[in-house]
């Protein structure tokens, strides 16, 4: 009996393991061959070092196409968007959860069945809306003749701090403090604007930093967006720029799309390095997915 | 009304709580509620951006009906969703039994899984580009090594759309194991200890057990999976593009073919109200039969 269970025990392991090396080879092979020439690649005799590492690779590939724009305007859009997210997510998720309103609820179910709706259901409405967007893009005051918010940092940035889900965040957050905190502050004369800055903001970074965070990976992610709303070579993000500089080619030059590929997940994997534990807890409390 | 009762109602209700929502729902409104209504007007136009923007009454429903691509991206959705939700729902299951002991171990085998679903799905997908590439791609190159006959993967019209499902399973495994871990970690330890002294093995023990305690959590996952797997679009876009012969070609694809390259923005929208219905009968579902232990958050 007890023998049985060691090897059980002896047998998961090996499968993990195994299912593992499997999970993570195509991570070691984006790697390699960002590494290898495009001969060595192409050649039917596999090898999977490469003969010299080939870290000009990375240069070439940031040189086609105006790369440090393109990782800039990723960033850019990644940092603005978490900003504005934090600030109006928890001053909402605030306002839902400890302040009492007309009509509170039913303004709370709105917001509740707007989640439910996927971006891509309203991704036309809301390309037709930023497009028409009064006296931006050479529009006239009713939204008609120029181009609106097309190619600009805020027809990308809108639609991504207009979700829902960290207000459900954060008011998921604030209902968890006992009431008399709010009497305490009350009596003490503070007002809700002040307390809020004074005693629940300070109190808010673990889920500020959940939600800085998964905002932050779902912006620099984006592809689908970013794909609509820019069709300017300096307006790409890099997510946009690995497809349309690489992968859309005749003879796609392999060295150079993993190079390209591997230096847009770094940020990400260094951020994930250093936050897991947010990443987790945010991906557990609110079930996004990506 | 009394005093006392008029100033309870005041005290229930403080304007200044509007200030706080306003400024998170006048973008919701605009961006996210607003929309939604001018999609379904949408519908009843041939609005092309630009010069027509007429009233076609029901004449893009009726196109629809009758349009052998859509039918075909409605069939892949469909097609699409069952492929990939059996397995990764299965395979995450399997790895949070594995994977939920406490010790670091755990810990770095757990992230490793994990990894792929912190990237984005263009990087997932241009690294299978590679991988699936028929002359140079690391499977023919094994394959061969096996001595077996190559495969054009995502160029073959019967293959390529479980090679658009294993990208996914890939990148999303992590996602449904992390589910997973957070449901069994809620399972109470003295159930086991009890089933232990009942004498029951480790299988009664899963079947009686983790089965039945995690039924919100599988149930949640499975909303989740069904949500995004009718919304597949990018690693269709940048793997095959719809092809071959549009049998990887998805509704959300249709969308965007229409709607972005060929500016039927009308006729995209129907197609849009399409999928908003699909959405919505999976969200019923998950108000009627879900919200067992789980809020109802969801992505």
């Amino acid at each position: 009996m007890k023998r049985s269970k060691a090897l059980r025990k002896y047998l998961a392991l090996v499968f993990t393991v195994l299912l593992l090396l499997v999970v993570l080879t195509p991570f070691f092979l984006m790697v390699l061959t960002s590494l290898k020439t495009l001969p060595e690649i192409l050649s039917p005799q596999f090898t999977l070092l490469p003969e010299s590492p080939k870290f000009g690779n990375y240069l070439e590939a940031m040189q086609r196409g105006d790369w440090p724009r393109y990782l800039f305007n990723s960033a850019l859009v990644t940092v603005v968007t978490v900003v504005i997210s934090l600030i109006i997510n928890s001053l909402a998720g605030y306002g839902f959860a400890r302040i009492p309103f007309r009509g509170r609820e039913l303004l709370f179910f709105f917001a509740l069945i707007g989640m439910m709706v996927p971006s891509q259901v309203t991704m036309i409405p809301v390309f037709i809306i930023l497009k028409n967007f009064p006296l931006a893009g050479g529009n006239s005051l009713l939204g008609a003749g120029g181009t609106g918010l097309i190619n600009t940092y805020a027809g990308l940035i809108l639609p991504y701090i207009a979700g829902p889900f960290g207000v459900f965040l954060c008011r998921q957050f604030y209902m968890n403090f006992p009431t008399s905190m709010d009497d305490a502050a009350k009596i003490d004369g503070c007002g809700r604007l002040t307390a809020y800055a004074r005693i629940y903001l300070p109190l808010s970074k673990p889920i500020l930093g959940t939600l800085a965070v998964l905002k932050a990976s779902q912006t620099w992610n984006d592809y689908m967006w970013p794909l609509i709303m820019i069709n300017k070579e300096s307006m790409m993000t890099a997510q946009v720029a690995v497809v349309a500089k690489f992968a859309t080619e005749v003879s796609i030059q392999w060295h150079l799309l993993m190079a390209a590929t591997a230096v847009i997940i770094l940020p990400l994997l260094i951020l994930f390095l250093f936050t897991q534990k947010y990443f987790v807890e945010g991906v557990v409390t609110t079930g996004i997915k990506g | 009304m009394t005093r006392t009762a008029r100033k309870r109602s005041r005290i229930g209700h403080e304007p200044v709580g509007y200030l706080f929502i306003a400024p998170f729902y006048l973008f919701f409104l605009f961006i996210i509620l607003l929309p939604i209504v001018i999609a379904v007007v949408n519908t009843f136009t041939n609005y092309d951006l630009y010069k027509q923007n007429d009233f076609i009454g029901l004449a893009n429903y009726k196109t629809l009906l009758g349009d052998p691509i859509f039918h075909q991206a409605l069939g892949n959705t469909l097609l699409y969703s069952v492929l990939y939700i059996v397995p990764s729902m299965v395979l995450g299951l399997l790895l949070a039994l594995l994977l939920s002991g406490e010790s670091r171990g755990y810990q770095v085998f757990r992230t490793g899984f994990y990894l792929p679903y912190i990237i984005s799905m263009v990087c997932a997908s241009t690294i299978w580009l590679w991988m699936f590439d028929p002359s140079s791609g690391f499977l023919n190159q094994l394959l061969a090594k096996l001595g077996l006959a190559p495969s054009t993967w995502l160029k073959d019209p019967s293959l390529a759309m479980l090679c658009v499902v294993l990208v996914s399973v890939w990148k999303n495994l992590g996602y449904c194991m992390l589910i997973n871990l957070s449901g069994i970690k809620g399972i109470p330890g003295y159930l086991y200890e009890a089933a232990e002294i009942d004498g029951a093995g480790a299988l009664q023990r899963f079947r009686h057990i983790t089965l039945p305690m995690l039924q919100p959590t599988t149930f949640f996952l499975f909303i989740t999976s069904c949500i995004s797997s009718f919304n597949v679009f990018e690693q269709v876009n940048v793997l095959t593009g719809g092809g071959p012969l549009n049998t990887t070609t998805t509704i959300v694809h249709q969308i965007y073919i229409r709607g972005f390259s060929e500016f039927k923005m009308g006729y995209a929208s129907a197609m849009s109200v399409v999928l908003m219905i699909m959405v919505s009968i999976i969200t019923i579902i998950n108000f009627r039969f879900g919200n067992q232990g789980q809020d109802t958050d969801m992505g």
